[in-house]
């Protein structure tokens, strides 16, 4: 119940993209959440790296679990990129400057309870998505 | 250890000037010199000013008249000079008795003087008032005995005292405790701010509820309870809180919790009413957290049981809200993904206008109005294949 | 490296594909690369795409996959996504991906069925 787990890795390949689904993987069941929430959790995850490899070239995840009242998992994507143009925009379905369906940001926001953009252009975004065991 | 002692009584009964002038000045301790039978040979200030008497007064008197009468009758008297005699110092503490009667909280200690020769000549009588170290000794010990944590606050918010229990809960020592902020420790500082700026102001709270983080990060659920205190002019000079752990209270309140979401899943039974046919009639009220919960139960269950029809009543839900139908489209779509159908059954007048009004498109879900006639469409549906498939092998 | 092995099996007309569980980008590019010529080469009718070891689905798996069955239906193919897991289907729901025009089945064996059914109502009106 009160496992503590934390971690990060370098964003930098496309295979860390698989790596990170992996150690969030092992992050979210050892704290204890069912499948369907790893799933969730795990699919945010490959979201959020692919468009640090994607958009930002490399960047950073690190991830910890929370001990508060609430027990949670908190994961945090941060890269020196362009950062996003229009984060309003970007939140919206479809959205892509890219080849994407646009659906990463969007998506990540449904499958998580708590997420939080930092973008400014020229410097950098920071992602922090959070969900709770069991609410 | 004799022989400083013999040293030491030999110089004062030398009357060394310097050393009298000495003795005398020490107004915080007793100085009394005794003779081996236990009366009074000589007196400092400090004798005076906490035992009350003058040194005309006193001298020649026995020392006994410093304690209580039942203490005299016990022999406490003789019994601590044999005792000092035997080990060449003896140390206690006890009540003692004013020339004006009132009595206060003492620590004495007694050391045998001797000759050169070693013959016992008298006692040398050091005594301390020690009354406010008693009852700070007292509540002290009460206050670590306590299983609560407890705590005490200067009006800045600064930590000034602390128990064991609150080393423990915290994980944290006294010595780093002390002098830090108060709020440094909850989970939630501005509430726990709030909440002894309250005490402050009203005097006390009851059963205020903090979160406390221990050093490793784990949390402690706890009821504040607490009430200014005072010095001797009525001043607030603190806060003085106590801590109730009430981790065990909201595990039960989980536990409760959790039964009642066991009863829950009960209550949405999905049932297999047909070999490749899964149903399940949902009841009451759906909110965001039931609905998610359906969907997972349904789709295990058409996973479990390979059925790629699925009946979905909605006639025992009374309303629907825009949410809850998105989550049941939710739903009919993922349950599409598994490579399964929903056929929704039961859609009451009163669901359908509002599916309407909401603007909800629900034109690529076989619907029926009852249960009975989904389970046709099911059947329908399985039998479509198994004829198929059958015309398909005679046609080989 | 069981995980980026994408296996191609040919039943009569039909390529039957199995996906593995945690790909790597390339590996779901290359699939559909892989698969494309697969049914060009032996002329098949139909494609079973089966993701049942798969444990995640993220936005561009889901668009290599729904691409990959326009392209096949582009070349007269027929394509069946089969045995998604209940916990990907529901992630995948959430994360806002359809597979509006995709067929579904819940394994490989109903798959097969589908696809015959499909392809001999193609030959009857043919
Ligand atoms: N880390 C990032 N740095 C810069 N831009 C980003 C980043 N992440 C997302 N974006 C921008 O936000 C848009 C939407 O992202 P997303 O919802 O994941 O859709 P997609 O990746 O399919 O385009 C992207 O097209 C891109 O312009
Ligand atoms: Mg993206």
């Amino acid at each position: 119940m009160n496992t503590l787990c934390q971690g990060e890795m370098l964003i930098d390949t496309e295979n860390d993209i698989v790596m990170a689904r992996k150690s969030v993987r092992e992050a979210a069941v050892t704290l204890g959440f069912g499948v369907t929430d790893v799933t969730r959790i795990v699919t945010a995850a490959s979201e959020l790296t692919r468009n640090i490899y994607v958009y930002a070239g490399s960047g950073i995840m690190r991830w910890h679990s929370i001990n508060d009242s609430n027990v949670g998992l908190e994961l945090v994507f941060e890269d020196k990129g362009p950062g996003i143009i229009d984060v309003k925009l970007a939140m919206e379905p479809g959205y892509s400057t890219g080849k994407g369906l646009g659906m990463g940001l969007p998506g990540t926001k449904r499958l998580m309870d708590e997420m939080d953009v930092l973008s400014e252009i020229g410097k950098g975004t920071t992602i922090r998505i959070r969900k709770w065991l069991r609410q | 250890m004799t022989t400083q002692n013999y040293d030491k009584s030999r110089s004062i009964l030398g009357s060394d000037e310097s050393f009298r002038l000495l003795v005398d000045s020490v107004s915080d301790y007793a100085i009394i010199m005794l003779d081996t039978k236990g009366q009074v040979a000589s007196w400092n200030a400090g004798a005076e000013k906490n035992l009350g008497y003058r040194q005309n007064e006193i001298i020649g008197r026995h020392f006994s008249c410093f304690y209580s009468s039942e203490s005299v009758n016990e022999g406490l008297p003789e019994k601590t000079l044999k005792l000092a005699a035997e080990n060449g110092r003896y140390e206690y503490e006890g009540w003692r008795k004013r020339q004006d009667g009132s009595r206060f909280w003492a620590n004495t200690l007694l050391s045998p003087m001797l000759d050169s020769q070693g013959t016992l000549i008298g006692f040398a009588e050091i005594t301390r008032d020690f009354s406010e170290r008693k009852n700070a000794d007292y509540a002290r010990s009460l206050i670590e005995a306590s299983l609560d944590p407890l705590v005490t606050i200067a009006p800045d918010g600064k930590i000034t005292d602390v128990n064991a229990a609150t080393e423990s809960i915290t994980g944290r020592s006294r010595i780093e405790l002390i002098g830090t902020d108060f709020c440094d420790y909850f989970t939630d500082p501005e509430k726990a701010r709030n909440g002894y700026q309250q005490v402050f102001r009203e005097s006390m709270v009851r059963d205020y509820p903090l979160e406390l983080r221990h050093a490793n990060g784990r949390v402690t659920s706890v009821l504040y309870n607490a009430s200014v205190y005072k010095d001797e002019d009525g001043a607030v000079v603190g806060v003085f809180a106590a801590a109730r752990d009430i981790t065990e209270r909201k595990l039960s309140e989980e536990r409760i919790k959790q039964q009642s979401r066991e009863i829950l899943e009960l209550s949405t039974p999905v049932m297999q009413v047909w070999q490749g046919v899964v149903a399940v009639p949902l009841i009451g009220c759906l909110d965001s957290q039931r609905t998610q919960q359906f969907m997972e139960r349904l789709l295990d269950r058409i996973v479990e049981t390979n059925s790629p029809v699925a009946l979905v009543d909605i006639m025992g839900v009374p309303t629907i809200d825009t949410q809850t139908a998105q989550h049941l489209i939710e739903t009919i779509t993922a349950v599409r993904l598994l490579g399964a159908q929903v056929v929704l059954t039961g859609v009451r007048p009163a669901i359908a206008q509002t599916l309407v009004h909401l603007g909800i498109d629900l034109s690529g879900i076989t619907t029926r109005s009852s249960m009975a006639a989904g389970l046709l469409v099911a059947l329908d549906l399985l039998k479509l294949q198994v004829v198929k498939k059958s015309e398909n092998h005679r046609g080989d | 490296m069981p995980n980026g092995t994408v296996s191609v099996i040919k039943i009569r007309d039909i390529l039957l594909v199995t996906v593995p569980s945690d790909p790597d980008d390339i590996t779901v590019s290359e699939l559909q690369e892989q698969v494309l010529y697969a049914m060009e080469r032996h002329s098949a009718k139909g494609l079973i795409l089966d993701i049942s070891t798969v444990e995640t689905v993220d936005s561009f798996f889901a668009r290599t996959i729904s691409e990959t069955v326009k392209m096949v239906a582009l070349m007269g193919g027929l394509s069946v996504l089969s045995g998604m897991r209940a916990c990907v289907a529901v992630t995948t729901t959430q994360l806002g991906l359809t597979f509006e025009q995709t067929l579904t089945a819940l394994d490989v064996d109903r798959a097969m069925d589908m696809l015959s059914v499909a392809m001999d109502d193609k030959g009857d009106s043919a």
